[in-house]
């Protein structure tokens, strides 16, 4: 049997590679408007769950994988890149005119409640938030189980019924038996990677190929917070700099002498 | 009076206390009502500490069922009527709480590090953007809040004293999450495995990407101050290190009194885990990382050079010190 897999994904600002600017982060809205001037990146934990259901699709090319995300029209050449990836549809969900009231869970799942599906797979935490609150929100939305932290699925108990997964908790590995349909957000740790486009593949147009939709705004809510935001500003020190020679190391020992640290 | 509501993750029940101090810097010392819950135990080391311990009925949800413990939370409120209700931010507590404000209807602040009162009213701080910026978010209108509090973020002075009560939760619960525990597994690592929670340790020597082939090492200078190993990210994500042990915005968040970082660049994100370090010696080839600006004592050179020699002088000391 065929098998539906619906990935989730958001694109975000770099923040390892540009500086973020408080100033111009816009406040309250999910999927935010911050950066829209930056270079923005596919959530590395986000393409980690694509690389899964493109490594599973590999292997059962009757399966069909979709990925759908909600941002600005300037995501088009980003969600055409997946295209070119094997994708089967991409889709784009327009927030142009979307009240900053709504929640993105909301308007995702207002749309992947009309599409087939038998495994949503997302992202766990976003470099621009991290909160981990969209997948959790558009689960209990969709009335479905959902799981945090997945570093790994067993592709060989992966099925219309149900999903073999490890996640990453402070004891160790745990496996879990989720049963489908279900939501599974995974993380970095799990090492999927993305493939690269074939050559032919990159010169494609998939411009016809992509689907843009406008947002469902039902999902609009009364503003329940009001965000601020801080650069984070640690306190220097006063700093001795010694080297790893003698007199470097007879520093550090009597510190941590003077300190108590070498109490026998 | 305020009730406010904590939910203790089985699994990390050494967080409690410190929803207990965030719910003192909400609304202040003695000027609440609090109310535990927790699944597996009985509770009694919270005996005189909570007004209220909920326990929920064996057998009735599993300890890691997100959907169950919702139902659970969500029917303690409807009958209880908390102000505010803080789940710890662990794998679990951030698979309850969104569910949870989305049920009710609520505001919910996700990895809370801080809280502030000022002119404007109180101000619930959380990292993003990988740490690099503060978040001040403040709820509006009277409603019940629903927040996730980073674990070791707050601080709470043991005090007893209350007269507590216990009830038992055993409300059938109707919505369940179809998910089985198969097994658990402790991920085992080249050096050796850290002995108890690194949020534990009044000492911690943490070693980055630059000391990758020196962690066995890192072991026995971290037993040598009586302090535990701790790591920067990329040690994790390179197999070297466990996540256990991992310092920082995707790790843990640490107050400690010793901190010593060999090998480590001091990305904001590593920074962004150390809440509250009394004394800080960064090792590093290079005078200029980030990390250097916050130490107490810079030393500049190769980090496997420094640990044997370091090594060597707390021996010699130690050993001259037996003899008398």
């Amino acid at each position: 049997m065929g098998m539906n897999i619906l990935c989730a994904v958001k694109f975000v600002p770099d923040v390892d590679r540009v500086a973020i600017d408080v100033e111009n982060i816009a406040g309250g809205f999910g999927n935010n408007r911050a950066g829209r001037s930056s270079r923005m990146i596919l959530n590395p934990d986000d393409a980690c769950a694509l690389a899964f259901a493109l490594g599973v699709k590999a292997e059962h090319p009757e399966y069909t994988v979709e990925v759908v995300t909600l941002g600005p029209s300037s995501l088009s050449p980003h969600m055409e890149d997946l295209l070119r990836l094997a994708v089967d549809r991409a889709t784009l969900i327009s927030d142009a005119d979307l009240d900053t009231g709504a929640l993105t869970s909301r308007v995702l799942a207002s749309y992947i409640s009309t599409r087939p599906f038998h495994c949503i797979l997302t992202g766990s935490h976003s470099l621009d938030g991290g909160s981990a609150r969209v997948p959790v929100e558009l689960a209990e939305i969709l009335g479905l189980d959902q799981m945090l932290g997945v570093t790994g699925i067993d592709p060989d108990r992966f099925d219309t019924m149900q999903a073999v997964i490890d996640v990453a908790e402070e004891r160790g590995r745990t496996t879990y038996d989720m049963a489908m349909p279900c939501v599974l957000s995974l993380t970095r740790e799990s090492g999927y990677r993305l493939p690269y486009a074939k050559l032919t593949d990159m010169r494609r147009d998939v411009s016809d190929e992509l689907i843009v939709v406008s947002a469902d705004d039902s999902g609009v809510q009364p503003l329940t917070t009001v965000v601020n935001r801080y650069p984070k500003i640690f306190e220097e020190k006063d700093r001795q700099v010694v080297g790893t020679d003698d007199a470097g190391i007879e520093q550090v020992f009597d510190f941590l002498k003077a300190k108590g640290f070498l109490s026998i | 009076m305020k009730r406010i509501c904590i939910f203790q993750d089985t699994d990390r029940p050494g967080s409690t206390p410190d929803l207990l101090g965030a719910a003192e810097r909400l609304y202040g010392e003695g000027r609440f009502e609090s109310h535990l819950v927790l699944l597996n135990g009985s509770g009694d080391a919270f005996f005189g500490h909570f007004h209220h311990i909920h326990r929920v009925a064996d057998g009735l949800v599993a300890e890691y069922d997100p959907r169950g413990i919702t139902e659970i939370l969500e029917t303690l409120h409807q009958n209880l009527g908390f102000h505010s209700i803080l789940i710890p931010a662990t794998g679990l507590g951030q698979m309850i709480a969104p569910r949870l404000a989305l049920r009710l209807k609520t505001g919910l602040v996700s990895g809370v590090t801080d809280i502030k009162h000022g002119s404007d009213g109180m101000e619930i701080i959380r990292p993003a953007y990988s740490g690099k910026i503060l978040e001040g978010i403040r709820f509006m209108g009277a409603g019940s809040r629903v927040m996730s509090i980073r674990p070791n973020a707050f601080d709470h002075i043991p005090k007893d004293g209350l007269k507590t009560l216990v009830s038992e939760y055993t409300a059938p619960v109707t919505n369940r999450s179809g998910m089985n525990r198969l097994h658990v597994e402790k991920a085992s690592m080249a050096n050796d495995e850290p002995a108890g929670d690194i949020r534990d340790s009044h000492v911690l020597v943490a070693g980055g990407g630059g000391v990758k082939e020196h962690f066995p090492a890192l072991v026995e200078l971290a037993k040598a101050l009586g302090g535990s190993v701790a790591a920067s990210r990329k040690p994790v994500d390179q197999g070297v290190a466990q996540r256990s042990i991992q310092v920082g915005q995707s790790g843990k968040t640490v107050s400690v009194r010793l901190y010593m970082a060999l090998g480590i660049h001091g990305s904001i994100q590593h920074l962004a885990g150390l809440r509250q370090v009394d004394t800080l010696i960064s090792v590093n080839r290079s005078g200029h990382a980030p990390i250097c600006s916050l130490s107490d004592i810079v030393v500049q050179g190769d980090a496997g050079e420094f640990i044997h020699k370091l090594m060597e002088k707390i021996s010699t000391y130690r050993s001259g010190n037996k003899g008398r």
